[in-house]
């Protein structure tokens, strides 16, 4: 079975590879080998790899690199068979407007990803059970380009899974799709029974609890293969991790937005599945498009410009029809120097604008103008183009620009920041993602400078002077209180030891202490509280500092 | 400039909205409170977020029984917060920059 499975693997590397020869596509047939090796580097290392980290990122890559193959394949496909059908390009034409009118492209980014997770409270509070650990990414396709997110551990203790990464691809259509694949495979804790004997397996397995023994089973009987590669690709058998997919959604043009939104997702596995997390159903993220009429000029050129208010006198400029603006700068040069325009025309999608002779432009042939209602006045701006061929060249801009607008929607009202993803970092060290709780352990003697600059230190420098209401964070006692000026006491020296032993600091995944459900969890204080009246002029400063659950 | 308690102050805010969870008879959020206005600041290890409003209700300036209270309500099941933290004003930055 082995051997003939490698055969049919060959012949459909062969017949790839042939495919895009004989298209003569050099950039896809490019891209085809670079997946191809880089197939085979992850399928040698995954033989080769011991640890489990290893074994899920060289599985991952597998998948990545299974999915392109089949996405360029696809695209070959297409091609070819447009090449056979005999469909050419648009017909240029000397006259008249092109037949179709194509949108331009532009960059589509989305970051900030975050799917919340909903465990189920029993299990978030009793903390019984092992310790479940998922290891998930996202896979990301638009077109045929595919990429993907780095690899996320996840356990009880997140309630989201939160990528970092930043996805961009460019030449996208405002027509995308952005498809979006949840995979996940479930991590056994060391000593995983993937290798041990079968019939120890099986006993082992039906005598853990109904749901891990399940899963066990479940990854056993399924060794091997990458989650959705078909038997075009098969992969080396190995008792490796398996991705599943766990979700998936599609977001198109509608769905951008320069903010965050929250979209649903299809939930692709069942509780059944040995990966199956507790997805809440929704996924968060920012989908931002840069459409290139607004990054790129689109049309520059020597104008002339009527004056506000004189009739006669006509400035030249130098035009640049950029995005909503037709900016006329007073020399070529200060487009790129960043000098200020001598005059910006908006142009969005209710301006209207006409070509051909005004009667003001007497003697002024080839001129168009610009209109723009600004509440009730309407504002007209007359330009006049060098030759009959400018004016042509200007106005098809100016239709394409209108035209772009129109299928653009949104992401042209206003540029939308897409920031450049930075290389992506090696994968972190494989510790449990912890809060800032975690991090800090804090003596009752400590300096609590010592824990400002714990949180100074995370949350970076300030750009400018904090805001007053930042103050409330500061670590300075608040002023005395104006109803018992002169009798406060000063600050307390706080090295004191607390009544109650050292503050303790509750991490998201400790059992909270077995209480009553309405008793605090405090030790009873001497009665310090004054009775509840406005003001705060209890005895004194306070001196204590309490924590409740709620 | 300082904070002082009891006077308006404004602040940049996020609106968090919490179902409670059933463990056996009882609604609970998940979470602990600590402060209140007759508490100690100094003493509170860490400083992330402040509650303003709870259901509606101030907690710029109540005790730590009354936030507590105010929280636990038996008959709300939906809890809905404004909350204040640190690093808002640097999510308020950076989105005022770009």
């Amino acid at each position: 079975m082995q051997d003939r499975l490698h055969i049919l693997e060959d012949l459909n590397m062969l017949y790839i590879r042939q495919m895009a020869l004989s298209l003569e596509d050099t950039e896809l047939q490019r891209k085809l080998d670079h997946e191809i090796r880089m197939r085979e580097g992850a399928c040698k290392l995954l033989a080769a790899c011991s640890q489990r980290e290893q074994a899920l990122e060289a599985t991952k890559s597998l998948l990545v690199c299974n999915s392109r193959i089949l996405s360029y394949m696809g695209e070959l496909q297409r091609r070819k068979e447009a090449q056979v059908l005999g469909k050419t390009g648009r017909r240029p034409s000397d006259s008249g407007p092109p037949a179709e009118r194509s949108p331009c492209r532009g960059r589509v980014c989305i970051s900030d990803l975050r799917i919340p997770l909903m465990w189920k409270d029993t299990e978030y509070f009793k903390n019984k059970g092992d310790l479940h650990r998922w290891a998930v990414f996202l896979l990301l396709q638009l077109g045929e380009h595919i990429q993907d997110t780095e690899m996320i551990l996840v356990d009880r203790t997140l309630t989201d899974i939160s990528f970092q990464s930043n996805v961009l691809f460019a030449e996208a259509g405002p027509d995308f799709e952005l498809r979006l694949e949840l995979y996940g495979a479930c991590v056994e804790e060391e000593g995983a029974l993937t290798g041990a004997p079968k019939r120890l397996a099986t006993k082992l397995s039906s005598s853990l609890g109904r749901s891990s023994g399940r899963r066990v089973r479940a990854s056993l009987d399924s060794a091997g293969g990458s989650g959705s590669s078909p038997i075009l690709l098969p992969t080396p058998a190995v008792g490796g991790p398996r991705y599943h997919l766990l979700a998936h959604t599609t977001l198109t043009l509608a769905a951008v937005q320069d903010g965050f939104r929250t979209h649903d997702l299809t939930l692709a596995s069942h509780e059944e599945n040995p990966a199956w997390l507790p997805l809440y159903g929704s996924v968060c993220c920012r989908l931002a498009a840069q459409p290139l009429c607004m990054t790129q000029p689109t049309a520059s050129g020597t104008l002339r410009v009527q004056q506000a208010g004189e009739m006669q006198n006509w400035a030249q400029v130098h035009g640049v029809l950029k995005g909503t603006n037709l900016f006329c700068y007073r020399r070529p040069e200060d487009a790129d120097t960043g000098e200020e325009p001598l005059l910006t025309i908006a142009i969005n999608k209710e301006t209207r604008v006409r070509a051909g002779e005004l009667d003001q432009a007497v003697g002024r042939p080839f001129t168009l103008s610009i209109s723009n209602q600004y509440g009730d006045d309407e504002v007209t701006h007359t330009l006049q183009t060098e030759s009959r061929e400018a004016l042509q060249s200007w106005m098809e801009a100016l239709w394409q620009l209108f035209f772009d607008m129109s299928q653009w929607k949104q992401c042209c009202d206003e540029i939308m920041k897409i920031e450049t993803p930075a290389s992506r970092k090696p994968p972190q060290a494989l510790a449990k993602q912890g809060s800032l709780y975690h991090e800090m352990a804090i003596e009752p003697l400590d300096d609590i400078a010592a824990v400002t600059d714990i949180l100074t230190q995370r949350e970076g420098a300030r750009l400018e002077t904090p805001p007053p209401w930042l103050a409330m964070f500061t670590d300075q006692p608040a002023l005395p209180n104006p109803c018992s000026p002169a009798s406060v006491a000063p600050a307390p020296a706080w090295t004191h030891t607390l009544p109650w032993g050292r503050p303790r600091t509750f991490s998201l995944d400790a059992v909270p202490p077995d209480h009553s459900p309405r008793a605090r969890s405090v030790a009873p204080l001497p009665p310090q509280r004054s009775p509840r009246t406005r003001g705060l002029c209890s005895k004194g400063q306070p001196r204590t500092w309490l924590q409740s659950p709620v | 400039m300082s904070y002082i308690p009891g006077q308006p102050v404004t602040a940049v805010v996020q609106r968090v909205e919490i179902h409670k969870l059933r463990q056996g008879e009882n609604l609970i959020l998940g979470f602990s409170i600590g402060g209140g206005i007759d508490q100690d600041p100094s003493q509170n290890p860490f400083s992330e977020d402040k509650t303003d409003k709870v259901n509606g209700w101030d907690m710029t300036m109540v005790t730590h029984d009354q936030a507590r209270k105010r929280l636990t309500k038996r008959s709300e099941e939906v809890v809905r917060l404004l909350v204040t933290r640190q690093s808002l004003q640097k999510a308020v930055q950076q989105s005022m920059l770009s």
